[in-house]
């Protein structure tokens, strides 16, 4: 690449300094991107290394990094993407009036990281986690773009498989399904699984005769 | 009738019948034995066919023994179970196999700590997107090219468009909806009916007043309910599911007047 003859004010040095052309490149292809755009896709289409279009990727997210501009470069959903700073979002949403995403009841938010956790995933596996039918929250799921059907399993009856979509990403402010915190950091203490069977054991003790 | 076949399979069975079905035509004492040895498939045995040929036979001989009836009847109810059986483990993975009280606990231990799992996961995803859901990313609308609808009119023919929409136009058929019945009870008409029974008959149960019909019962309850409300009758029930004693309060007549 060719060193650029545009200069940017960098503050934390408080001087002009120069921005690569590759990284000019990328700062318009993302400019009129429509969605997120991973960073292989950005590499072929500048004709350039991935190596090279990293760099540049990281020299434009410290560009737009926070406080900066009006909007910051971010990882999101499989690529990159921008996105307006927190500050000024009433700014925008009053001239656009985008209404607020409706809140996620706590069934289909358990039902959503069942079919998150465990993609691809079947009806019949979310209801068995969950102990009670999960057919109308799937459905709403569904219905909300978070999960997609996504072909049918080999197993009798040929049920639906649900998966995770790229909107599910974007909203949970997820670079990838990787990014899911890990399932170990749910799991139950030693203590706390003897808690639920002394339950248990009281229970089964208080029914039988 | 729920004793392992096997425990029997050493009593010659005493069925005299002829089956004839896609996998197997001869004796009914040879299929089973071959069902036993695994050499005829179960699944593909239809039990409910042996059954009517069965019936057929006995209705056409006119010979009823008990003893070969009640073997056969204790063969197709092992068969039925063997069947169940294989068809339920195939769906619920064996769930229905008898666990002793350990065991039950145990795995109802751990789906309770599974579930807690994924409600922690849940509350980590109710985090994320109390923090992310509004953020607001680059929006695109749709290309130029797709919102010149003009370039559209020119291509299509009116002709075509007419054509397009006629069938969309058309009436459709009106449902034929005969078969359901007008409700024969309205409330009104039932309040009139019980005013009318309580004025000339006084006190009343509710069993000889209320129609047959469970709706009707309903309704009939319903205008009792709101006669009760109005204070024109008293109700008496001593015990649950008991007698309903209606009485009418003779002193309120022109209330009652007011209302019909």
């Amino acid at each position: 690449m060719t060193t650029a003859a545009v200069l940017r004010y960098d503050a934390v040095s408080d001087a002009y300094v120069q921005m690569e052309d590759l990284a000019r490149h990328l700062e318009a292809l993302l400019f009129l991107a429509p969605r997120p755009l991973p960073a292989d896709e950005l590499a072929a289409a500048c004709a350039a290394e991935a190596s090279a279009v990293r760099q540049s990727l990281v020299e434009l997210q410290s560009e737009y990094g926070p406080g900066r501009h009006g909007m910051a470069l971010a990882e999101v959903g499989g690529g990159f993407t921008f996105r307006v700073e927190s500050d000024c979002e009433a700014v925008v949403r009053r001239l656009t009036g985008s209404r607020a995403e409706e809140e996620l009841s706590p069934a289909l938010l358990e039902t959503l990281s069942v079919a998150a956790y465990l993609q691809p995933t079947t009806r019949a596996e979310v209801a068995q986690v969950r102990g009670v039918s999960s057919e109308w929250a799937l459905a709403a799921l569904v219905e909300r773009g978070l999960i997609e059907e996504s072909g049918r399993a080999d197993t009798p009856g040929a049920p639906i498989l649900y998966r995770t979509t790229p909107r599910f990403l974007k909203l949970f402010g997820l670079r990838a399904l990787t990014d899911l915190p890990p399932m170990a950091e749910f799991a139950l203490s030693a203590g706390d699984v003897e808690e639920i069977r002394t339950r248990l054991v009281a229970n089964a003790a208080r029914r039988s005769p | 009738m729920s004793r392992p076949l096997a425990a029997r399979s050493s009593i010659a069975p005493a069925v005299d019948l002829d089956v004839d079905l896609d996998v197997f035509v001869g004796p009914f004492d040879l299929l089973v034995t071959l069902i036993l040895k695994d050499e005829v498939d179960l699944w593909e045995v239809r039990v409910s066919h042996i059954i009517a040929e069965y019936v057929v036979r006995l209705a056409e001989t006119g010979q009823f023994d008990l003893e070969s009836t009640s073997q056969f009847v204790v063969l197709i109810a092992a068969l039925l179970e063997m069947k169940s059986r294989l068809l339920a483990d195939d769906e619920t993975g064996g769930e229905l196999e008898e666990l002793d009280a350990a065991e039950a606990g145990e795995e109802l231990l751990a789906g309770l700590v599974r579930y807690s799992q994924y409600k922690g996961a849940a509350g980590a995803l109710r985090e994320l997107w109390s923090r992310h859901a509004n953020r607001l990313y680059r929006q695109v609308g749709l290309p130029a090219r797709f919102l010149h609808a003009g370039d559209m009119n020119t291509r299509l023919a009116p002709e075509l468009l007419a054509r397009g929409l006629a069938p969309l136009l058309r009436e459709p058929a009106v449902p034929d909806v005969s078969h359901i019945a007008d409700l024969a009870v309205t409330l009104v008409r039932e309040l009139r009916r019980l005013r009318a029974l309580l004025a000339e008959s006084g006190p009343l149960t509710f069993a000889s007043v209320a129609p047959r019909d469970r709706l009707e019962k309903a309704i009939t309850f319903f205008a009792l309910l709101e006669l009760h409300s109005r204070g024109e009758v008293t109700l008496d029930q001593r015990h649950a599911f008991g007698e309903i004693k209606i009485t009418p309060l003779g002193s309120r007549p022109a209330l009652a007047d007011a209302a019909g």
